[in-house]
Parts: C-alpha cells; structure tokens; sequence
C-alpha cells in the first residue's frame, strides 16, 4: 500500500457553474454553440425525421406512460428540431410556423430542458425503429452538451461529473480507501473454500489485463467485484486494478461535456499506459463499457490497446473451457437477463451474456424484448442521478417490469449498476418477487475450484 | 398511344418540367452538399462488424420490413408504405413517359399504373385520418405534414383521373392541365418541404450502418474470438 495517497483528478478543483432556468445570454450563448454542434450524424438527424410516427412504440416512456403523448420520441426531438429548424430550414425562413420552426425562447429551452433530460435516455431504441436512421443518442447528446455549456444542467448529474473532475473518480473514493477496500475483499476472498492462493493485485506492472470499476461496488456492492475477482483468479486471468484511474463511469457522456469526457478517458488512458497492459478491461457497466470500448477511443484520438468487457472475457473463458462450472447450484432458480441498452444496442454485446448465463444455469427465459431490442430500463442516460426525475423513471420502468414479470424469474440477471438501481426500484415498486444480480455472482457460486 | 395536345400543353408538359427540374436538382445539389460539408464523427475504436457492409445493409433497410419491429409488427402500414411510395414512382414516371415516349404508355401499363395511384390515393385519404386522429401522430403533426400528404393524396386523384382520360384517347383534358400543373408545382416545392425527405435517407441510413455496422450490432465480421465468442 502505498504511503501517502495521491491527489487524484485535475490540479484545481472547481464547482460548474449551475443555472435553475434559462436566461437571455444563456439562450444567446447557445445559439453561437449550435453550429459547432451540427456534425453530419445530428445535422441528418435533426433534419431527417418526416413525422412518421414509427418510433411512438419504441420508447419505454411513451409505451409506460401512453398517456403523456409528449413523451413520444418525436415529440421530444422536436423540441430541439424547432430551433434547429429556425435557424437552418429553407421554408422556415419564409413560414417557420408552416415546418414547425421556433426561434429559441426560454420556454422552448425550458422544454427541451426537461424532454432531452428527463424524458429520454439516450437508449437509441426508437433509432433502431426509425426508417431514416434518427440517431437520438447523438442528437440529444448534442443538445445536452448545449445545455450543460452554458449551466443548465441536472445539478446531481453534474455533481458527479464534477467529482470525477475534481477526484478522479465519480464517487471521491480516496486513493488509500480505495487501495484497503481491495486488500479487504482480497482477504474475504481467500477466506472462501478453495480460494486461498486467489489474488486482487493492484497496481501490477505488465498485468494483461486493466479491470475497471464502478464506484459503486467499492462504495456499495463490494461483493460484485469479489466475485469478479473470483472468476478471473478461477481461469487464471492475469489481471490488476489500478490504485489511481479504476473508474470506468464517465458522466460526462451523459451530460454532453467533451473536454470532460476526453479528459476522463485521457486519465485512465495514461494509467493502462503506465502499468503496459493489454487491455483494458471494463466491469460490468452499462454506459462505462461504452464510454471505454467505443467512444474513448474517438475522444483521445485512438489507443495503443485493446478495449474489451467483462462479458466478452467471461464468454471466452467458458468456451475455452477455462472455468468449470457446476449448474446444479442454481437448480430451483429461474433466471432472466436485461441487456443493458450501451452494452447490447449500442455497444454489440448480447450474444455473450447468454453463453455465460446458459453455461452456468439450467432455467433462463427470455423477455419478450431482449438483445439489441431490449426495452431500457429506464435508468439510463445519466437518469438515476436527476432525482427531480425520479416519479418519471419509475413509471417508465413499466415495461421492464412487466417484461420481468412475464417471464416468472425469480433473479433478472443483468450487467450494469445503473441498470441494478434502477431494476431493483422498479421490481419494488411494482412488486415483483425476484432479485437482481449480475453476471459475475452468477457465476461465481456455480465455480468448480 | 398518342400525345395529341395543343402547343400550350406541350410546352408546359416539356420546357415547363424541364425548367423546374433543373429548379429542383439545383436545390438538391445544395442541400446535399451542405451536408457533405459537416464534419464525420470519427471512428478510431477497433471495430467488430464492417462499417461499409453496415452502411450498405441499412440503405436496403427499406426493402426488410423483419429488420425493425416498427415494421415486423406493422406489416399492414408497410404495406401501404411501399405501394404509396411505388405509385410516387409511377406517377413521376408517367409525367416523364407522356410527354417523351407517349407509345410506352400502352393500356395495359396505363391501367397498372392506375392501379397504384388510385391505391395511394386511397392510402392518402387514411393516412390524412392517421395524421388528424391519432394523438401520437397528430401531437408532431407540423401544417408541412398535413399539407404534404394531402397534396400527394390529391395528385394521385388527378393522376388517375388524368390517366383515365388519356387511357380513352382523350390526352388534353381539364385533368390533364390540373395533373402537370401540379407536377410543375411540386418540383419548385418539394425540396422546401419535408417530400424531399428521399434525399435525407441515405444519409440517415448510412450514418446509421457505419455506427451500428461497425459496432457489430447489425454487422457481425469479428475475425477475432475477442470480439466474437464463437470463433
Ligand atoms: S420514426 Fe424516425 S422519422 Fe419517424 S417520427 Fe420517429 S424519429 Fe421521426
Ligand atoms: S433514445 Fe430511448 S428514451 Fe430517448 S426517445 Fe428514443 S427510445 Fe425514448
């Protein structure tokens, strides 16, 4: 351990500068941010959509709460459409009320505030049933980004951006806190049977590879990163956990911040660096694993390493036959798995989380709407940390939870804290009787040692 | 058949179009070149699936209804997506075959053609319906929207009626006049209005498969057992 803890995050702390309602310079001052924020993905985006309507049953808020028409995924891009359209549609110079066109007034900001926050989570379903190809994620990533830059901003999320900015981590885990949690876990792993010798090594040089963390299990779920370990240890995977850039979360991809984001990344980018590993390996995080795998890359301006997930480790040891595993553990156990929207739609993984939980249990069913076309469970795009939001969320989460119902499973499977906080809401608050866990406490009680 | 009409229709059917074409593919070269000017999101993540064959597989995205649940679960409004946009063709087709190649306009393709616009026409009318009475559609209906589908809805009607005519050796009638005016109409109002939407398409689609493409979402090439557990 080391023998005094280092100061992580950037040199000079700061506090962003929030904003409670939109006021004229704030609206001026987006104004002169739009065009730097048309790429060829949001320009198409916010002029493609022909009001067709098609994505009204692909949103898990418009399809949980039918009767709040201005939750229907249309409805709220145009929010962000009107302006767009008023600045830069032909017909709009001459009839703007004609195509829709708004000039950006407090109240259509304070609209586009609340839809683009906290009525959508950058899932991207309804862009997977569009037929022009409307990419929300980065349309509404686009007007966040927008919003944030000039202080309107969910002032939680914010918060935890900001910590990550001023810490290192989303959560202000201390360097030496962080060092003690692991050598606990450690020892409470080697306490179970036959793990002895099984090792959480943090900071080893030339280790293959970087596991990263949530914040959330060391603060909360320690026991997930146990099992983690636990498996990794089982195959023989040499891996290690850095004192310093663990945090796999990057908020900023929520709240639209690029300096932010690149600045994040360029952090844990140094770190895998600096311990020469592999890869760099990302927990089980829904938004994390696609911060890492598929925007950081583009963030930083390419890697000299590879970027992979749990999942896909997990998948290839258990094909490889590298684990052993004894499903009889979970006999009387049904299982079913929500694939986390930045994992399956947006990150290409929903193949592996099944080989994993069909090697290690007998009794798995599907929900009606799963792999890339899994219903959000509402607790994406940064919204369990806009808590003025959270009435929204949960009656949101009315599919999931009527999904997870229908299969009859007592565990819904999944692999993503922001998933698990908010399954774990909505699973109380329409009382279902099933727990949630991730992947790797599946497996872990199923290891033949 | 014959296009036996006098000087004014003439004129109207050929320099008239072709003024207005000229019009419109002017506007369609600026528009498509404004976008080309934005900047591409780079994709510098080691990629999982093929971002071209992606691109490629989303533009034919049109021609899968199964590939989104949007239209598996719609086949009936597919269905009359796909002959409203047949007879959009046809209808285009014709105010190019009368005119040019007036034998090609033989009965038998005069009345398929017929068929399809009086089978707009009819999908129109129900899409108007849609567009007034259903909530979800109704709320992100712009006057753009409504205008749009009734003036397409309103052209297959003279198109046909016109057709109708022409199919009875009667080439220059009232609708005929109504039916190229019309034409003449939209091709200065179509690229201001959402119509043009056909050009936006590829660009929708394409962003959509170099994304999802090369992601492996709706492309899966991994040559590795990194990104692909059953190799
Ligand atoms: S499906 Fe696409 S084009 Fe249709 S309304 Fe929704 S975003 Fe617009
Ligand atoms: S991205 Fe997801 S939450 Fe947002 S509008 Fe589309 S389906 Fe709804």
């Amino acid at each position: 351990m080391s023998e005094k803890a280092e100061k992580l995050g950037a040199e000079k702390e700061r506090q962003w500068p929030t904003k409670t309602e939109f006021t004229p310079e704030m609206l001026a001052e987006m104004e002169k941010l739009l065009p730097s924020k048309l790429n060829r993905v949001v320009a198409a985006s916010l002029a493609g959509c022909i009001h067709c309507g098609m994505c009204s049953d692909a949103c898990h808020y418009s399809v949980s709460i039918p009767e709040d028409k201005t939750l229907v995924p249309a409805y709220k891009a145009d929010k962000f459409r009107k302006w767009y359209k008023s600045r830069y549609d032909w017909m709009a110079k001459v009839f703007p009320s004609f195509v829709g066109a708004e000039p950006l007034t407090k109240e259509l900001a304070e609209e586009m505030y609340d839809k683009l926050f906290g009525g959508c989570t950058m899932c991207r379903r309804c862009t997977v049933n569009c037929p022009m190809g409307v990419d929300y994620g980065m349309m509404v990533r686009a007007a966040r980004s927008m919003m944030q830059q000039v202080g309107r901003v969910p002032q939680h999320l914010q918060d935890t951006v900001d910590t990550h900015y001023n810490a290192g981590n989303n959560m202000a885990v201390p360097q030496d806190e962080m060092i003690e949690t692991i050598e606990w876990i450690e020892e409470e792993l080697q306490d179970e049977e036959g793990c002895e010798n099984f090792k959480i090594p943090v900071d080893k040089k030339g280790a293959r590879y970087f596991l990263t963390l949530n914040p959330r299990e060391p603060k909360y779920y320690p026991l997930t990163i146990q099992a983690t370990a636990k498996v990794l240890n089982a195959a023989g995977v040499d891996f290690t956990i850095s004192s310093r850039y663990w945090d796999l979360t990057n908020y900023a991809l929520f709240n639209g911040n690029d300096p932010d984001a690149k600045l994040f990344s360029q952090w844990q980018v140094d770190d895998v660096k600096r311990l020469g590993c592999e890869y760099l390996l990302a927990g089980e995080c829904g938004h994390g694993y696609r911060a890492l795998r598929w925007e950081l890359p583009n963030w930083v301006g390419g890697v000299p390493f590879k970027i992979t997930s749990v999942l896909e480790l997990f998948a290839k040891l258990i094909l490889e036959k590298r684990i052993k595993l004894d499903k009889s553990v979970w006999d009387g156990t049904r299982f079913t798995y929500h694939d986390s929207c930045n994992i399956a739609r947006s990150g290409g993984i929903w193949k592996e989380p099944r080989i994993v939980i069909n090697a290690a249990a007998n009794d798995f069913v599907e929900m009606e709407h799963h792999g890339p076309e899994s219903f959000c469970c509402g607790g994406g795009g940064g919204a369990l940390a806009m808590p003025e939001f959270t009435p929204r969320r949960i009656a949101a989460g009315k599919i999931k939870a009527d999904e997870i119902r229908a299969t009859g499973a007592n565990v819904c499977l999944q692999s993503c804290h922001n998933c698990t906080d908010q399954l774990k809401e909505i699973i109380e608050h329409y009382h279902i009787d099933a727990k949630v866990m991730n992947l790797a406490e599946l497996l872990s009680p199923a290891l033949v040692l | 058949m014959e296009n036996n009409v006098s000087h004014a229709l003439l004129f109207l059917e050929e320099e008239v179009q072709y003024i207005c074409l000229a019009f419109m593919a002017l506007m369609y070269v600026i528009k498509i070149s404004l976008l080309l000017k934005k900047p591409v999101p780079p994709e510098k993540a080691e990629l999982k699936g093929d971002r071209v064959a992606g691109a490629f597989e989303s533009l034919l995205n049109v021609l899968k209804p199964w590939s989104m649940e949007s239209t598996r679960k719609n086949t009936y409004f597919y269905v009359e997506f796909l002959i409203f946009h047949i007879a959009v063709v046809l209808t285009i087709g014709a105010t190019f075959l009368i005119p040019l190649t007036p034998q090609f306009m033989t009965p038998a393709v005069t009345q398929l053609f017929m068929i399809f616009m009086g089978l707009a026409f009819l999908i129109g009318l129900r899409r108007i319906h849609r567009r007034f009475t259903v909530p979800e559609i109704r709320i992100i209906s712009s006057p753009d929207d409504f205008f749009a589908i009734i003036l397409m809805t309103v052209f297959f009607a003279t198109g046909f009626v016109a057709l109708y005519f022409w199919l009875n050796k009667m080439p220059e009638t009232a609708w005929m006049w109504i039916f190229f005016l019309m034409t003449t109409f939209f091709l200065l109002y179509v690229p201001f209005s959402k119509i043009s939407h056909y050009i936006l398409y590829p660009f929708g689609r394409v962003n959509f498969g170099r994304t999802f493409g090369g992601r492996g979402v709706t492309n899966t090439k991994a040559k590795s057992s990194d990104w692909n557990p059953t190799l």
